[in-house]
């Protein structure tokens, strides 16, 4: 029971991200998702084994600690508050993450999969996240608004991946270590170096690396 | 088994020359391996026709059981093949010396030598992936012998339009394999007995005449084949005229030897492609100014020759009639051995006029005839062998290939023969002006140019395999009786039930021809010596030195010579590829014009070019699909995903709508 009503907050926060333009504030809603995902394994009844916990520790830690942290480390250094003028307006935006969520829903039913069980609702919440992080994505002109997309799209293949976590744990957990991965490599290296090499946050200057 | 090891090692000895060239290239240690490797190659082939014993060796290839077989129809072009070869490498090591400036000697040798294994490989395989592995051997090496003057950006289009070309046909190959080993079970070639399949049989064979007809040099799939064999070094157009285009001749033969039922309208066909090119080849080579393009040119009315024996065979077996089957396979493997010989001599003597000169352009040449007296004396059989006059070998082939046509009218099979009839008879005709318009305005008349005046003969590695290929030109002629043992063996292997057809019924006239043509060269030497006796009158008038076709003229310049393109003018002007820029003369005392002429090959890169270049400037336009802003490339693959779940969602939808099984 907990399970969805954890789910359908996860929802409901991709919702908030595509509709907020401040730029700290989608930091804190990422996080809290970051931090129901990291729940949600402990509300699914599977006991609380070791593995369980772990990976419940680590999801919430990664995804709701660390990650931000560093998203907003990055943002004190570069002085911005704000997404101005995204490709797509948030109100349009709103409408195409609903229009995406209903899709899922109408997906996941036509998907061959086993009924019944407590992961009725993960399927059309995963795809509806990950639909969501690519809007953020391919929606937003800053490099840390995009890799919020990113952290988002990331949450949607970790919800996926928790159906098979009492089959396969070790690959569930390898996804928090994907996401550590990803942390690191995207604040490391592409802000840093978008910010030297242009004296800009703005991914429309990588344009000029085309040939 | 002796004949197929003797080859095997032949070609062993050829790579080990072409490796040669890696390290510290030697002439004394390379050219002498090549030379043994051919009389190796040589008398393993020749064993296999004489003796008719055939060997095979079985072995693992990629994990499955391949084979390499020796067979009459393996003999037939192993002979050519080590024959030009050897006789290339001897002309090579004067031509272009190993020391050649940036190491094109080196890479020369090197690539010349794996053609000659690659081509034993592909003539010897009997399963499809090896056969596909010796054939890209063969297409590769060619290629870079094609780019050895890659310095030249004319030389590098050739060899990469070659390159495009040879690729497209291997794509139709592999589909073609993949076919056949579906057709007999398995990747080797075995004859396919019992049931036939109509379909896939008739898809076989069409595409094998396809993929193998690029290699060939059938229009429309000819466009490669001028540059490339008039742009690389000319006993390496000598090897791929006379060899690498029969390689593709094999190919057809040799699949539609392993298919047991050959559709009826295919025969017919074939025979009109071939028909028509041989047309389209020698009116070209009568319209070119460039010596070697035209030669060429010449290549493919050969090879079209060749494609109407084997047409004339296909029909033969279509309708099961023994005798029309061997009268064309006959008469194209007649005409293979020699066209190869007389070829590459043309090619040879093409090389030693570009060294003495080195141009291409026939107007600038002529009178070397009195400068390179014995280049011209050499090269002179092979002219008149390429025209298909008697005593020579190709008359005899296409005196074949006429008696096969006739025989297939007389059968009633009128349309494709009666077609094919006069076309032919045209094409020897013309074959005679274009060859007469070679050697007279090369050798004839009196120099145009500088370069012409200056023209030497070249040194005896050059000349003489020139004179054993002439010699061979004749000898075919003369003896072409005692070849028809070794072509009733090969048309057997190609048609079952025929064997020593061509012998007991073809035997006799053709030692008539020969008999005939030999006493007519007797009589014809004495009455030269007669009439060249020494005078014995003292005193004769001197004979005045004046320039050649003075026409009357007072004082002739020699920029009043018939040219070339006034030459062959009455026959070009059909051509729609040729443009001629000109300034007519007005008023009585005209000004200086100009004239300039230029061919182009309508139906070959005259025509694919412009469409090339259309196709080239709308997929320019795709480039604005890379505007390089991240956010769009992350939008592709959300489309891309999209894509994919409504595909899922439409997929069951579709298929009830359809009426398709889940």
């Amino acid at each position: 029971m907990y399970h969805d009503i954890l789910i359908t907050l996860m929802v409901l926060t991709n919702f908030t991200l595509v509709a907020t333009s401040r730029i700290h504030k989608s930091i804190q809603v990422a996080a809290f998702q970051g931090v129901l995902l990291g729940l949600l394994p402990l509300t699914l009844g599977l006991g609380f084994h070791i593995h369980i916990l772990l990976m419940a520790t680590a999801a919430v830690v990664v995804k709701g600690w660390f990650i931000p942290f560093l998203l907003r480390r990055a943002l004190t250094k570069v002085h911005i508050h704000r997404e101005v003028h995204p490709y797509i307006g948030y109100t349009v935006l709103l409408m195409l993450c609903a229009f995406g969520t209903g899709m899922s829903i109408v997906l996941a039913h036509n998907l061959p999969l086993k009924p019944g069980g407590p992961f009725a609702l993960f399927v059309p919440a995963a795809l509806a996240t990950l639909f969501t992080g690519f809007l953020l994505l391919v929606s937003r002109r800053k490099a840390i608004t995009q890799v919020v997309g990113y952290l988002v799209l990331e949450n949607g293949i970790y919800l996926f991946g928790l159906m098979l976590i009492e089959d396969m744990p070790i690959l569930v957990e390898t996804g928090v270590l994907l996401d550590l991965f990803v942390g690191i490599f995207v604040m490391g290296i592409v802000i840093n170096h978008i910010s030297v090499a242009f004296d800009s946050m703005d991914t429309r200057q990588l344009a000029e690396l085309k040939d | 088994m002796a004949a197929l090891y003797l080859v095997l090692l032949g070609a062993a000895l050829w790579l080990g020359s072409g490796l040669t060239a890696l390290g510290r290239p030697s002439e004394r240690i390379a050219l002498p391996l090549s030379l043994v490797g051919s009389t190796f190659g040589v008398a393993g082939a020749v064993l296999c026709l004489a003796q008719g014993s055939s060997g095979t060796l079985d072995f693992y290839f990629a994990g499955f059981p391949a084979r390499l077989a020796m067979d009459a129809l393996s003999a037939a072009f192993l002979v050519p093949l080590y024959l030009v070869a050897g006789l290339g490498a001897l002309y090579g090591s004067s031509y272009w010396p190993l020391d050649a400036p940036k190491g094109t000697g080196r890479s020369l040798r090197f690539f010349y030598a794996l053609l000659v294994v690659g081509m034993t490989l592909v003539f010897l395989a009997r399963q499809g992936l090896f056969f596909l592995l010796a054939w890209e051997t063969m297409a590769v090496s060619a290629f870079f012998l094609i780019g050895t003057e890659h310095e030249d950006a004319k030389v590098r289009r050739a060899a990469w339009t070659y390159l495009v070309a040879t690729h497209i046909g291997t794509v139709l190959l592999t589909a073609l394999m993949i076919l056949l080993a579906r057709r007999t079970g398995g990747w080797l070639w075995i004859p396919i007995l019992g049931a036939t399949s109509p379909k896939l049989d008739t898809v076989i064979l069409v595409l094998a005449i396809l993929g193998f007809g690029f290699k060939a040099g059938w229009i429309p799939f000819h466009f490669w084949l001028p540059a490339a064999h008039a742009g690389a070094p000319s006993h390496v157009s000598a090897i791929l005229s006379a060899v690498m285009l029969k390689a593709g001749i094999y190919g057809v033969l040799r699949i539609s030897g392993l298919l047991p039922w050959i559709p009826t309208g295919v025969g017919g066909t074939l025979l009109l492609l071939g028909a028509a090119t041989a047309l389209y080849g020698v009116l070209y080579a009568l319209a070119e100014r460039d010596f070697k393009r035209l030669l060429a040119y010449s290549s493919i009315e050969n090879i079209g020759v060749i494609g109407m024996g084997i047409g004339l065979g296909l029909t033969g077996r279509a309708t099961h009639d023994s005798w029309l089957t061997s009268l064309g396979f006959g008469a194209a493997l007649l005409h293979m051995w020699n066209h190869s010989v007389f070829k590459s001599l043309l090619f040879f003597g093409a090389g030693s006029v570009l060294h003495a000169t080195e141009t291409r352009d026939m107007e600038v040449l002529g009178g070397l005839a009195s400068r390179m007296p014995r280049t011209a004396r050499v090269l002179f059989p092979g002219l008149l062998a390429v025209a298909a006059l008697p005593p020579f070998g190709a008359f005899v082939s296409e005196w074949v290939l006429y008696r096969g046509l006739f025989a297939a009218l007389m059968r009633g099979y009128p349309w494709s023969a009666g077609l094919a009839l006069p076309a032919l008879a045209f094409v020897g005709g013309l074959a005679a002006v274009a060859f007469a318009k070679f050697f007279g305005f090369l050798f004839l008349g009196s120099p145009r140019s500088a370069v012409a005046e200056k023209a030497h003969d070249p040194n005896l590695p050059m000349l003489i395999p020139m004179g054993i290929l002439a010699v061979l030109c004749l000898a075919l002629g003369l003896g072409s009786a005692w070849l028809l043992p070794a072509v009733d063996q090969v048309a057997e292997i190609l048609a079952p039930g025929a064997s020593d057809l061509l012998t007991t019924s073809l035997g006799h006239e053709l030692r008539l021809i020969g008999g005939l043509a030999g006493a007519l060269l007797v009589l014809g030497g004495l009455v030269w010596s007669w009439v060249r006796r020494p005078s014995k009158i003292s005193g004769a008038l001197p004979e005045p030195d004046l320039p050649t076709w003075g026409c009357g003229y007072s004082a002739p310049t020699i920029r009043m010579q018939y040219s070339a393109d006034s030459f062959s003018d009455g026959w070009a002007t059909l051509l729609p590829g040729r443009r001629i820029r000109m300034r007519r003369l007005k008023a009585i005392f005209p000004t200086p014009s100009t004239y300039q002429s230029e061919l182009v090959d309508s139906a070959g890169l005259g025509f694919l070019e412009p469409m090339v270049e259309r196709l080239a400037a709308r997929a320019l336009r795709l480039r604005k699909l890379q505007p390089g802003y991240l956010t769009v490339y992350l939008l592709y693959v959300l489309l891309a995903l999209l894509g994919v779940f409504s595909w899922m969602l439409l997929r069951p939808w579709l298929m009830v709508m359809l009426g398709w099984p889940a």
